[in-house]
């Protein structure tokens, strides 16, 4: 029983639960979305990319999630701008600008005196976790699970078919550019907490996860965020008494599960492979 | 073979459509009057596609496409035009049931912020109905067969009431009674202002099923009524020299 309840006791994991928490809600929320659309690569980029924020923001001795913004915020612009391009895909264009960020960021901290390593940026630092990291975690996610509720049917739409969506008066391509914005806020909030690197896990792999088991949308969403909560509460509890990194430890909580998942509903998917034309 | 433009709900003039180099279509002119049921044909890759998304505004062409006396660039929406396509485009195993795929096209009568009505989910169990899909509302496309799919997909086009419905190959994999009352959905619904363009290559359906064909390779190559449009010299010019001998003289 003190397994259970003996990370509790301080103070720095109480806060620590709480930031897994929020981030367990609010990721999969959007992954969700991230994951239907095939744009992971995309996460991938955008969580790599806001090291450039970060960085620049430390130099200029401003707030870091202001860095990660507006990092957040020109990537999706320049995506946006760049992605139209059919001669090299937007899949190029998010790999390039994912890799150039991640580069100015790496760059930017390796010739700055911040007081603070490059691991703790790449993996976070659940442990150090303040309450005002909490609370700021707290509007951004709420106001992030709140635009996809209310954008749900519109989302809904444009993600599995954008052409009968743009009859029917979706505007598709500001879907697309919402969705983008909450995938780097979601980004923001993962931040102090476990990191650029394994922001892109609680996003993905939840959702990920969820769609193995889902039947409707709604379904997929609920069934990410139960995991992504669960590998969160659960993947501090064991790194507490391993001593292991928080961040790495949900991450590879996150992949076990989905690696259960996937072999449990192996035969399912198999059975569905072959659709009958009548 | 000349249409009268009194009364069209559906008109191009000189519509043209180029994929790079590529030019996919060209010189496209026709009317469409409210009501018809028109086969579009032409072997594979003559543009039947590309000619739908143009008059979707699905791709950006040359010419005009004018629905309902609006020109396309003046259209601020395309929900007077239902479009089903082959099904190989859409994702078959997204999370998403029969009646939400069918209610999506009652997203053109209300704004983004507004939620679904008791009114929009009687039309779409009504167009489920219609298609004889009623009881099939809570499954998941995963568990539809090629045909059944179709069919939800043409439910979706009727909750969106479109004056103008196009369907690409869009019975590809329906059972033959299924196909068979489908037409006799459709005749009905012509009958009540309801225009359809229906793309196949399959020359028996066009022959017994349209009161109007237009061929198309690259161009219009014929317009007219079943006996004019297969007859040996369009089917020739549109599928290809000796088309006609192998179709049995047309």
């Amino acid at each position: 029983m003190h397994w259970l309840t003996d990370p509790f006791q301080a103070e720095f994991m109480q806060r620590a639960f709480i930031a897994a928490i929020i981030i367990g809600v609010v990721a999969p929320v959007v992954g969700t979305w991230i994951v239907l659309r095939r744009m992971a690569n995309l996460g991938d980029a955008m969580s790599h990319g806001t090291l450039a924020g970060v960085g620049l923001a430390y130099a200029a001795g401003i707030n870091v999630l202001l860095g990660a913004i507006g990092a957040g915020l020109l990537m999706a612009v320049l995506l946006l701008l760049f992605s139209s391009n059919r001669r090299i895909g937007q899949e190029t264009v998010i790999t390039v600008l994912g890799t150039a960020f991640f580069a100015v960021g790496v760059v930017v901290i390796s010739r700055i005196d911040t007081g603070v390593e490059l691991s703790h940026f790449l993996f976070g630092r659940l442990l150090t976790v303040s309450w005002g990291d909490i609370w700021l975690n707290l509007a951004l996610g709420g106001g992030t699970v709140l635009v996809v509720m209310l954008l749900f049917g519109e989302l809904r739409l444009a993600t599995f078919d954008h052409v009968q969506a743009e009859q029917v008066g979706v505007h598709v391509e500001m879907v697309q550019a919402v969705l983008v914005l909450l995938l780097s806020v979601v980004v923001v909030i993962s931040l102090r907490a476990v990191g650029t690197v394994m922001s892109v896990t609680l996003l993905v792999t939840p959702a990920a996860t969820a769609r193995l088991l889902a039947r409707t949308l709604k379904q997929m969403t609920l069934i990410g965020v139960f995991i992504g909560v669960s590998v969160g509460v659960v993947g501090l509890m064991i790194s507490y008494h391993l001593d292991s990194a928080p961040g790495a430890t949900i991450g590879l909580l996150a992949a076990a599960v989905f690696a259960v998942v996937f072999a449990a509903t192996l035969p399912r998917r198999n059975k569905h492979h072959h659709r009958p034309l009548l | 073979m000349s249409h009268s433009h009194d009364g069209a709900v559906l008109e191009l003039h000189d519509v043209g459509v180029r994929y790079g180099d590529r030019e996919a279509l060209r010189n496209v002119t026709f009317s469409v009057r409210a009501g018809e049921l028109i086969g579009v044909i032409g072997p594979n890759g003559a543009g039947k596609s590309t000619l739908f998304k143009a008059i979707c505004g699905l791709v950006n062409h040359s010419g005009e496409v004018d629905v309902n006396g609006v020109h396309c660039h003046d259209r601020v929406d395309r929900m007077d035009v239902a479009y089903i396509p082959q099904r190989s485009e859409a994702d078959l195993l997204f999370p998403i049931t029969v009646g939400e795929l069918v209610m999506a096209g009652r997203r053109r009568f209300r704004s983004w912020h507004q939620r679904t009505t008791a009114a929009d989910r009687a039309a779409a169990i009504e167009a489920l109905a219609a298609v004889n899909l009623s009881g099939y509302e809570a499954r998941s496309l995963s568990e539809l067969s090629g045909g059944q799919l179709q069919r939800a997909y043409i439910a979706r086009a009727l909750t969106q009431e479109a004056s103008v419905v196009l369907l690409d190959e869009a019975l590809s994999g329906v059972d033959q009674p299924t196909t068979i009352e489908l037409f006799d959905l459709f005749a009905t619904l012509s009958k009540s202002g309801t225009t359809f363009l229906f793309a196949t290559h399959d020359l028996a359906l066009a022959r017994h099923r349209f009161d109007r064909l237009i061929a198309v390779n690259g161009t219009i190559q014929g317009d007219g009524s079943p006996e004019q449009v297969l007859a040996p010299a369009v089917l020739d010019s549109t599928f290809g020299s000796g088309a006609s001998s192998s179709q049995g003289g047309g």
